[in-house]
């Protein structure tokens, strides 16, 4: 598993797998933005806006929580 | 390698530069080190420099929109080409403060100019190789 570049984790690839297998391009069209954003969205390298993660949230039906979650550095 | 419009769009600027800016600085700096010093002998050059760059960004752009399916630019693309842009952005302003400095100590016009040139293609440069930089690695 790739590490991630941010204190953001997600359930993206979980949540596109329990619609149908949504594909990554049919995600970022829903939402507006490219499909390398999704990817990079999916593989922590890039933490979304706050409307975008409300718009992912929305096409799953789910709390921004079940989404995204934040995870705190230790130390 | 999975690249986004934006992506190949900065592939293509820094090759453009690269083989253009860059081609006419190698020129530039063999005119100098054989004694040209007018400042109007290097704008032929230049021209044609900046015809090279123009052609390379006119044909890139053309086969990235055909190799793209969507060539908006999103959020991400939009904050790193910002984050990007504000930290190569020092290199042109310290060839400004350098020309200014050159200008008062009245050095000759070549090198102001060439000083000015550098500092852009240095700053532009860096600004592509740090776009990538964050495209591959995350931000």
């Amino acid at each position: 598993m790739a590490r991630s570049r941010t204190s953001v984790r997600n359930q993206i690839r979980t949540l596109r797998f329990h619609c149908g297998e949504m594909t990554q391009q049919q995600l970022a069209d829903q939402i507006g933005v490219t499909r390398q954003t999704v990817n990079a969205i999916e593989g922590g390298k890039y933490s979304p806006s706050l409307e975008v993660a409300f718009r992912i949230s929305r096409v799953f039906d789910k709390p921004l929580e079940e989404v995204f979650q934040f995870v705190a550095a230790s130390g | 390698m999975d690249t986004s419009f934006e992506e190949k769009s900065v592939w293509v600027q820094l090759v453009g530069l690269v083989v253009g800016l860059g081609g006419y600085l190698i020129v530039a700096g063999l005119m100098v080190s054989n004694g040209v010093s007018a400042l109007p002998a290097f704008v032929p050059v230049f021209a044609v420099a900046i015809a090279l760059v123009v052609a390379i960004n006119i044909a890139g752009h053309v086969v990235a929109a055909v190799a793209s399916q969507s060539i908006e630019a999103d959020e991400r693309d939009r904050l790193i080409g910002c984050r990007a842009e504000s930290q190569s952005s020092w290199i042109l302003g310290v060839g400004v403060i350098g020309a200014i400095v050159a200008l008062i100590l009245s050095v000759s016009g070549v090198w102001v100019a060439h000083l000015l040139l550098v500092s852009l293609f240095g700053s532009e440069v860096a600004r592509g190789v740090l776009q990538i930089v964050h495209y591959r690695r995350g931000i």
